[in-house]
């Protein structure tokens, strides 16, 4: 009995310091942050409660809102469907017995170590209008050079290629992970029967990794939707050129560091939130229901 | 019969040289940013656009400028004293945390435990306003107790991660410890965490490459050079000198070496880190 109360005591004292972080860094700051959402206040004068104006504003006053989730649509989509479509090949690719296969999934997975903000610097380079090299590459095939972060429509597209060739490999090491589990009678029973190579990747491995998949998806829109880092060094910081590249994460910033308006930003964390909120339950639904159907 | 062999032979040895090419391109699209950063940065500003990888006179010295423009090294110090801080707190606090969540029963324990998992939900985007708003009431907002603090006592994701790892384990290594009358603390100090190495590998690399390249905190955080991180120090050097190039260049590959020297060192556990928790994602 003694002994059952000490494990109790103890249970209590190890998680002690843990759960007061958690508390002061992380419960305080989403009540505080939901309190603020309701204020206005830029640190300097006292906050006043304005109701529900904030959400008011972002809603129906504030047309950048909308540009900017806008853009942050786009650039969710133009990062996931290249991102789960490449990766779906190279994991495969990968998932083969070869020679050396070590090393090249060693070198494939590379990019998952290196800071956004390096290679947003290193991108910048490569996309350089006058002699980048991707200019100077498409002018070998004979094409115009592509204003890439100059003109608003072309930065977009910079933006999302840079995003895809950083979320490729982490997709591609969860994919891979699940494959290595399809289990190896699977794919000889499909053999016998003579199903053919792409059959049995249809067939056999896309159903099989559809929880990987799904897991994949969540996280690149929870990622791909709060944006920043990138954004903020590949286009300067102010999600330029014009709107091109303003995301929801630049806009956030904007308000609360840049213009010390807090109330209104964390309004808009919070519909942030709970947008995310509502894809993830949605994508969660939508996968339980493919995988009852089958 | 052996024309059939040979024809096999053939069409495996063409269908072994498309994969390799395949796996070639792709490890090619991977690394030539990386490489063709690290080639600008050995090339003269004027000939810093010529597409050849390998210019015919490196030019060293756009690293000694790099030195000379920025602290690096003392940047490199900060980033690696914010690293290495929070790293032994998150693995300490979350593995002493994870222990108790799997082994410890308490009243109200699973519940706690459920406010846990709801907290992973949460995402930055909310935190960092009202975590910006209570650095500047602790009076810590550009001091090194803002990189540090925060993250020293643990997360809810780390204690997960520990708490799932622990639950593996089996009973009856500790069970013998406490029938001989260890206390709870001797238990998982000496017995269970020995045992936790993989667990604190993962969460170890994790964190240390997380607050490496972390962005946004240090960016609102932190205004003084001399506590600055280095990618910090890497977009204040973008800001100064735009489309010097070779410096730059130079810039971001000596950011890159110390955590290429990381994944090379911990990759297993790296990569079986992203693939449980889906933290590399961003």
């Amino acid at each position: 009995m003694t002994r059952t109360r000490r494990r109790a005591w103890a249970g209590r004292v190890f998680v002690a310091p843990n759960l007061a972080a958690l508390a002061v860094f992380m419960l305080f700051p989403l009540g505080f942050s939901l309190y603020m959402s309701f204020q206005r206040w830029d640190l300097f004068t006292p906050a006043k409660f304005v109701g529900l104006a904030n959400f008011r504003t972002l809603f129906t006053a504030d047309p950048l809102f909308l540009i900017a989730l806008r853009n942050t649509v786009v650039f969710t989509v133009g990062t996931i469907v290249p991102t789960v479509l490449i990766s779906l090949v190279v994991a495969a690719l990968l998932n083969r017995k070869l020679m050396g296969i070590g090393f090249f999934r060693a070198v494939i997975f590379v990019p998952l170590a290196v800071s956004s903000v390096v290679m947003a610097v290193v991108w910048q380079f490569v996309f350089n209008v006058d002699d980048g090299l991707l200019n100077t590459m498409l002018g070998w095939i004979g094409l115009g050079p592509v204003p890439w972060l100059v003109e608003p429509g072309w930065a977009m597209v910079s933006l999302c290629m840079v995003s895809v060739w950083r979320s490729v490999p982490f997709a591609t090491v969860v994919l891979l992970a699940a494959m290595q589990g399809v289990p190896e009678t699977l794919y000889e029973a499909a053999k016998i029967d003579g199903a053919s190579e792409w059959r049995r990747f249809v067939s056999i491995t896309v159903p099989l990794i559809r929880g990987a998949l799904s897991f994949v998806v969540i996280i690149s829109i929870i990622n791909a939707f709060q944006a920043f880092d990138l954004v903020y060094v590949l286009t300067g910081g102010n999600g330029g050129p014009e709107t091109g590249t303003y995301v929801l994460g630049i806009m956030l910033f904007q308000h609360a560091f840049a213009f010390l308006d807090f109330g209104y930003a964390s309004a808009l964390a919070w519909v942030m939130f709970a947008i995310l909120l509502v894809l993830t339950v949605l994508q969660l639904r939508f996968a339980r229901r493919v995988s009852l159907e089958n | 019969m052996s024309g059939l062999t040979e024809r096999v032979i053939k069409v495996n040895v063409v269908r072994a040289a498309a994969l390799y090419a395949a796996l070639i391109v792709v490890a090619w699209c991977a690394l030539f940013p990386m490489l063709w950063a690290l080639s600008g940065s050995l090339k003269k500003e004027a000939g810093v656009s010529e597409p050849t990888l390998l210019p015919a006179h490196p030019q060293w010295f756009n690293y000694g400028l790099v030195f000379a423009l920025m602290p690096f090294w003392r940047m490199l110090l900060n980033t690696m004293l914010y690293a290495g801080c929070v790293t032994v707190g998150q693995v300490f606090f979350c593995s002493l945390a994870g222990y108790a969540f799997a082994r410890l029963p308490f009243r109200g324990r699973d519940t706690l435990f459920l406010l846990y998992l709801a907290t992973l939900m949460v995402p930055l985007t909310v935190t960092v306003i009202p975590q910006f708003i209570l650095m500047r009431t602790f009076g810590w907002t550009d001091t090194p107790w803002a990189m540090i603090i925060p993250g020293l006592f643990g997360s809810a994701f780390g204690t997960y991660l520990m708490r799932q790892f622990f639950l593996t384990l089996p009973t009856d290594l500790e069970e013998a410890a406490i029938l001989d009358g260890c206390s709870p603390w001797q238990v998982y100090w000496r017995i269970m965490l020995p045992h936790t190495k993989p667990a604190v590998m993962v969460l170890a690399v994790l964190t240390w490459v997380n607050v490496w390249n972390d962005f946004l905190w240090p960016l609102v955080m932190i205004q003084r050079k001399d506590i600055a991180t280095l990618t910090l120090g890497l977009v204040w050097l973008q800001g100064q000198y735009v489309s010097r190039w070779p410096v730059l260049m130079a810039a971001s590959i000596l950011i890159l070496l110390p955590l290429l020297g990381v994944y090379a060192f911990a990759q297993r556990a790296f990569l079986r880190g992203i693939t449980v928790t889906g933290f590399g994602g961003r």
